[in-house]
């Protein structure tokens, strides 16, 4: 069981020790200037270790969202969770003085809005179609993004509109512990519950009858699941900002190696999406001179590396 | 024993059982009667799935409807008609799921869980197949692996809706002789639903016969599944033959050109052609 899971492991703490090396300022780590250290120790590690929970929380989202909705397609951008969490840390950036804890609430608030309002969406459109589901989540991206452009246009333009815009964007640029420590708490429980819930994500995907029948009070597993999920969602959000395609790619990635069962796809896709995003974050700060926004490369690295697991599993189907 | 006391359930306004009463003391027991009787609707009851508006069902004098899901799944195992998943688990795992309630759902199966799986599998004839994702299996060789997960289970009771839908002339057999088997060897009680008299009367122990919400009928197949019995509640004429000690069922064709009012251009056709004038 642990095998493709250990080999997952090791490639992630490669990765992660390789970024802290990795950007403006390379060095080795065996010849280091005081300067080297701090910007190890004070910018590239709270940098890392964001990206690499960030990331985490993002692909368990997607593996959470796509079994308690029994779809391939859900996952936090796709169902308007990240839009809703993004309006949300928007607002709150707005209309209060700077306030972690509250960005952090408002954000968990539209996050966990935008989510069941596009499940209720589905719901009234066609209960059980796949496509349902994605058409709703769209409606709810499209009200959420065209309320966050509505705070975009009255937003000072001096003083919060050029630090709304590229924290929209989305960026690890300028993580320092202190903006990390405020995350920390809904990351970390989202991501301790999500694990937890590996063996019953397999009993919540095959719907609510059967789940009964084995036993499940699936209400309440499947209300946790989500909850914990959207908490993971916005935490991520109201660090990075907009972070596509990691929630929906990781999952299926890691479905190609370990199989469906989550109690292998739940781990295995953590450490996907958290290498994927320190990978796109390395690439963000290495690429140009200037940093490039994080959306920026995960809309390169995702998009495609979508397009090429679905005409692959394509193929593994019909071989 | 399982026994159901004046059970009524309703979907919205539209009363499915009113007042189900009967008793199932040992083996396999069958619940006979038309579409729309309400017999998926009392199994769904009896396994939880649903909620009933009133009644009583007990297994050896416990209330199940009191318990809850994960309580009842330890003494019932139900195996649906229909089984979708979207996501194509492996069929070990399949099993394996059946033995949620008695696991810590936190943590999961531990590698016992994972013998009795592939124990069940493997009555069932399925072992070599455990490694093979669950959606390109069969139709029988899907019903066979949820009654192995059903078996994973170790439930006293097994409730079956219809597990010979779908199924060829040949797996129909194989099905329900290994249901019988297992009633039999393994001292499970076992309660399905079927289509077909003259299956239930080869493979069941207790019949039911069920109309319009009530259970109308019980006892052995013999008493049970007559040429009266069956024809009132199906509303067809039948005829009975007896052949090397058992009772077959056969329908009348005129009697279906009498009920289904066919229109005349249908009639013309069923007149011209010989094949279908028969009695």
């Amino acid at each position: 069981m642990g095998e493709e899971l250990a080999r997952y492991s090791i490639v992630f703490i490669v990765c992660a020790l390789a970024s802290l090396f990795v950007g403006r300022i390379l060095f080795a780590p065996w010849n280091m200037t005081p300067i080297d250290k701090i910007v190890l120790l004070y910018i590239r590690l709270p940098r890392v270790v964001a990206a690499a929970l960030a990331g985490a929380a993002l692909g368990l989202s997607g593996t959470t969202f796509q079994n308690v909705f029994r779809n391939y397609l859900a996952g936090p951008s796709i169902l308007g969770t990240t839009a809703g969490s993004a309006f949300g840390a928007a607002i709150a950036i707005l209309a209060f003085p700077y306030s972690p804890l509250l960005i952090q609430l408002s954000a968990f608030a539209f996050g966990l809005m935008a989510t069941i309002v596009a499940y209720g969406l589905a719901r009234a459109v066609g209960s059980e179609s796949m496509i349902s589901l994605v058409l709703a989540g769209i409606v709810v991206s499209a009200v959420f993004s065209g309320l966050v452009g509505l705070i975009k246009y009255v937003a000072d333009p001096y003083n919060k509109l050029p630090a709304l815009v590229y924290w929209l964007l989305g960026s690890f640029a300028g993580t320092r512990w202190c903006d990390l420590y405020p995350a920390l708490p809904p990351i970390l429980i989202g991501i301790c519950t999500m694990m937890l819930l590996r063996w019953m994500l397999n009993l919540i995907s095959l719907g609510d009858e059967e789940a009964k029948a084995l036993g499940v009070s699936v209400s309440l597993y499947r209300a946790v699941a989500v909850i914990a999920a959207v908490l993971a969602t916005s935490a991520s959000t109201s660090l990075a900002g907009m972070i596509a395609w990691v929630g929906i790619v990781s999952p299926h990635i890691a479905r190609l190696a370990v199989g469906h069962d989550n109690r292998k796809l739940v781990p295995a896709s953590a450490l996907v999406g958290a290498t994927l995003l320190l990978v796109c974050d390395d690439i963000a700060r290495s690429l140009t001179p200037a940093e490039l926004p994080l959306s920026v490369v995960t809309d390169f690295v995702g998009a495609p590396t979508l397009f090429a697991i679905l005409i692959k599993r394509r193929f593994y189907r019909f071989a | 024993m399982l026994k159901v006391e004046d059970l009524w359930f309703s979907y919205g306004s539209k009363c499915v059982l009113k007042g189900v009463n009967f008793e199932h003391r040992n083996g396999v027991g069958c619940i006979l009667g038309p579409n729309g009787a309400g017999k998926t609707t009392l199994l769904k009851c009896v396994c939880g799935i649903l909620a009933p508006l009133r009644g009583k069902v007990s297994l050896n004098n416990i209330d199940i409807l009191k318990l809850s899901f994960r309580d009842r799944a330890k003494i019932i195992s139900y195996v649906p008609q229909e089984f979708n998943i979207t996501f194509p688990y492996r069929v070990l795992e399949v099993v394996l799921m059946g033995r949620n309630p008695r696991i810590n759902p936190l943590i999961g199966p531990r590698p016992e869980d994972e013998e009795v799986a592939l124990k069940a599998l493997e009555l069932v004839g399925l072992k070599h197949l455990s490694e093979r994702p669950f959606t390109n299996l069969s139709g029988g060789e899907k019903r066979l692996a949820l009654i192995a997960r059903a078996l994973a289970q170790e439930s006293k009771l097994m409730l079956l809706d219809e597990p010979t839908s779908f199924l060829d002339f040949k797996n129909k057999h194989l099905v329900l002789s290994l249901i019988r088997r297992i009633a039999h060897e393994r001292r499970r009680l076992v309660l399905l639903t079927l289509h077909d008299p003259n299956l239930a009367y080869m493979y069941c122990d207790q019949v039911f016969l069920m109309k319009d919400g009530i259970v109308v009928d019980s006892g052995e197949p013999r008493a049970v599944i007559t040429e009266e019995k069956i024809s009132s509640i199906y509303d067809v004429d039948v005829k009975a033959i007896e052949i090397d000690g058992f009772r077959l069922i056969l329908p009348r064709y005129n009697s279906f050109a009498k009920t289904l009012k066919l229109d005349a251009c249908c009639m013309e056709v069923s007149m011209n052609d010989h094949r279908l004038c028969g009695d």
